[in-house]
């Protein structure tokens, strides 16, 4: 084809842009990957340890994330949250980008991490209870690192949909991430999408990467006795 | 004396219908063009009257020249003239198909034959005149500038100050053109950018008259300056190289301006108090509407 | 109807359900009829123990299900025309998600096929069944039942997925919406130059909960009742 030639020449023009929409996606991601481990861990001890009123929350909520789709609550967020009596706020691009993806994420992950902490062998406990902890102690000393560790590998698998995500909020609310990055390029030169190619295999090996390194950690994060 | 009568009835009649039929040979309506029709007008192009059908780019959320009404019809000034291609070409005003555009998609759509005509209110600027060809200007479009109620600004006094409008418009490289010690607070759309300036976090918002100023109609606490700057002329997208088809449009745009059919039509579009601000706006039997001759006019400065 | 209403909730309700509901239920049943095909043959071909095929079903696999959907979308909307290739918006959407949908489902059938007993297969074959055969009528008709219940899961992450569909100018449900929200922003007599943002966008997201939570309840009991 001969659009070929001019197609990777313009993306080598547009190289700087494009690098920076990346960075700006990473940027999104990892400030709402924090966020949406907070959630997790926070919420879904909430659930895993039945506590009265925030249970209940977190359980609609997650619902509410697991059917609903991530694309209306970013636009419910950037332009309709400020119409919102008493708690309505109007927020910049990046900050709706983030919400939106923590609000997704922290919903999915809330049963990542409850799912973890059930998931601790009673004996565990018992055994907490035995060398005289309280329930506190025993979250922080037994059900948190063991549960954690069980749950890391799904929750890998939430914070790389994270990053994903950031190529439909971005659009969204024209923030200028990866993928809404490469839409203006397209945008301007009305044609090619080989870029789209081009980031397609950037988003690839970013997926692919982290998702062996879920395999690899895999292995090393089961309870001893699942080793076997 | 009945003879007379009967004589003078006649005549009256033949008179009514040679000039009805004359008319409506000038108008285009399928009607046998005798020798003593009006000048011959550009056929329509054999694709469309193959297909018996326009195939339309609009725009469905831009009133009030393109958008959906509440019934879920397209509706609007552009899907009007969209009408009366129709009517111009088959004699019914329902031969249109409508297909939602962008600013984005609106180009590609028609490049890759997706759409025969774009009507989607879009701007003549010489760098589209490369991809699309341009039929006469139907609409033009001002530049305005809203600010707080109680605020002086005028566009002399812009220097230092914040000014909002949308990323990549007319007004976003005018401002970096012409006013380089002013800020640009950028947004994806017009209706965020307002926003932005009843926050307080702009100074005052650029953007065309048509969006503008629905805004100061309804909103008590901003108000418009009386400045106009920009002029904006709108055409209708054809394929590039496509004669026939351009023949055709602009000849019957200068039919619909001749019976000054563009001040109609946006009358039924906007309320009273708005129509008189865009009358000025429309073609009109005495006000011909033209595109900036070289680059340099698209953005001059004040 | 409801009087106590604006006026204009009834017939920007019913556009946006005749028109954008209508939309959403054709990308979602396209994608997920062709999805649910398409995965279970891929899937079971993954079984056959011949490196080549299942090396390429697998690279399928991963990459419809590495990329992030919006941009397999775009991928599908804009690269067919170049190829000549002059589908509709919607279409492409439908053929976007069916790659992604097929490629989840490919990756449950290999898991549900592996997990027949050998004994199926032995006894398949000692009826004289060919390995297309048995496949067809004993071991995929078994595996189905596992099936089930991702079948159902996708489903809903497909009908919520439609939405990106918007990004790319289709007039599903959403897009109405937002089309809606522009024009009762205009002053009457357009609408009613108010920002209903709230309202339409609300709207929009009870009617996709309303929908999509029955379905995940029905793929949580098939879980538990067929798994």
């Amino acid at each position: 084809m001969t659009l070929a030639a001019s197609s990777w020449s313009l993306i080598w023009a547009n190289r700087d842009v494009l690098l920076h929409g990346l960075v700006r996606t990473l940027e999104a991601s990892a400030v709402a990957i924090v966020g949406v481990a907070v959630i997790g861990v926070v919420l879904g001890a909430a659930r895993a340890y039945r506590v009265p009123v925030a249970s209940q929350i977190a359980a609609v909520y997650v619902e509410v994330v697991r059917n609903t789709p991530i694309l209306v609550q970013v636009f419910f967020i950037y332009f309709a949250l400020p119409q919102v009596p008493w708690v309505g706020v109007r927020v910049d691009e990046f900050t709706a980008v983030c919400l939106g993806l923590m609000f997704w994420g922290g919903g999915f992950n809330i049963e990542n991490f409850r799912a973890g902490f059930e998931a601790v062998p009673q004996r565990y406990r018992e055994a907490g209870l035995a060398l005289g902890f309280g329930g506190a102690a025993i979250f922080r000393y037994v059900v948190f690192p063991i549960g954690g560790r069980i749950a890391i590998p799904p929750s890998i698998n939430t914070y790389i949909a994270v990053l994903k995500n950031t190529a439909i909020a971005g659009p969204a609310v024209g923030f200028a991430e990866l993928t809404q990055v490469a839409y203006g390029i397209i945008e301007a030169s009305l044609r090619t999408y080989t870029v789209f190619a081009v980031i397609g295999v950037v988003y690839l090996l970013i997926v692919w990467t982290l998702s062996a390194l879920i395999r690899l950690l895999e292995s090393r994060l089961a309870l001893p006795e699942a080793r076997r | 004396m009945k003879r007379t009568a009967f004589a003078t009835g006649a005549a009256a009649l033949v008179a009514a219908a040679l000039a009805a039929w004359s008319t409506a040979a000038t108008s285009g309506i399928a009607a046998p063009a005798g020798p003593r029709a009006a000048k011959k007008l550009p056929p329509l192009p054999a694709a469309i009257k193959q297909r018996k059908k326009w195939v339309v780019g609009v725009k469905c959320d831009t009133p009030p020249f393109g958008y959906i009404d509440l019934k879920g019809h397209n509706a609007g000034y552009d899907v009007e003239i969209a009408r009366w291609f129709s009517r111009f070409a088959f004699g019914k005003a329902n031969r249109v198909s409508y297909t939602c555009v962008t600013t984005a998609t609106r180009i590609p759509a028609l490049t890759s034959g997706k759409i025969d005509l774009i009507l989607a209110t879009m701007t003549y600027t010489h760098a589209r005149a490369q991809t699309v060809d341009f039929s006469t200007p139907y609409y033009v479009a001002t530049g305005r500038m809203l600010v707080p109620n109680g605020s002086s600004l005028r566009i002399g006094s812009i220097s230092g100050k914040t000014i909002t409008t949308t990323g990549g418009s007319v007004y976003d490289r005018w401002l970096s053109k012409c006013f380089k010690n002013t800020s640009s607070l950028l947004f994806q759309s017009p209706s965020l950018a307002l926003a932005a300036l009843k926050e307080g976090r702009a100074d005052a918002e650029m953007f065309d008259d048509s969006f503008l100023l629905g805004v100061a109609t309804s909103d008590p606490s901003l108000r418009l300056t009386p400045d106009k700057f920009l002029k904006l002329p709108w055409g209708i997208g054809i394929v590039k190289g496509n004669k026939a088809m351009k023949r055709w449009v602009d000849s019957r745009l200068a039919i619909l301006k001749k019976k000054n059919q563009f001040s109609k039509i946006l009358k039924q579009n906007v309320n009273p108090t708005l129509f008189d601000a865009f009358k000025g706006n429309v073609p009109a039997p005495k006000r011909t509407l033209k595109y900036p001759a070289t680059e340099e006019q698209e953005l001059a400065c004040p | 109807m409801l009087a106590f209403l604006p006026y204009w909730v009834e017939p920007v309700a019913r556009y946006m359900v005749t028109e954008g509901l209508k939309v959403t239920a054709q990308i979602a049943g396209v994608a997920v009829l062709f999805s649910g095909v398409a995965g279970i043959l891929l899937g079971t071909l993954l079984t056959i123990r011949w490196w080549p095929l299942r090396s390429l079903i697998r690279l399928y696999i991963e990459i419809w299900r590495g990329l992030p959907l919006i941009v397999t979308i775009f991928l599908v909307y804009y690269a067919l025309p170049a190829f000549g290739i002059d589908i509709q918006p919607w279409l492409a959407a439908a053929v976007a998600l069916t790659l992604w949908g097929s490629a989840q489902i490919a990756e449950a059938t290999r898991g549900a096929v592996e997990s027949i007993p050998r004994e199926q297969h032995e006894a398949a074959a000692a009826l004289g069944f060919g390995w297309l055969g048995r496949h067809t009528f004993v071991i995929v008709p078994q595996a189905f039942r596992r099936l089930l219940p991702p079948l159902v899961s996708l489903l809903v992450n497909v009908i919520q997925n439609t939405t990106l569909a918007a990004l790319i100018g289709v007039g599903e449900l959403l897009t109405t919406g937002r089309q809606q929200i522009e024009t009762l922003l205009f002053p009457p007599p357009v609408g009613t130059g108010q920002d209903h943002s709230l309202a339409i966008l609300g709207a929009v997201l009870i009617t996709f909960f309303v929908i999509s939570f029955p379905l995940t309840r029905l793929a949580a009991y098939l879980e538990r009742r067929l798994v």
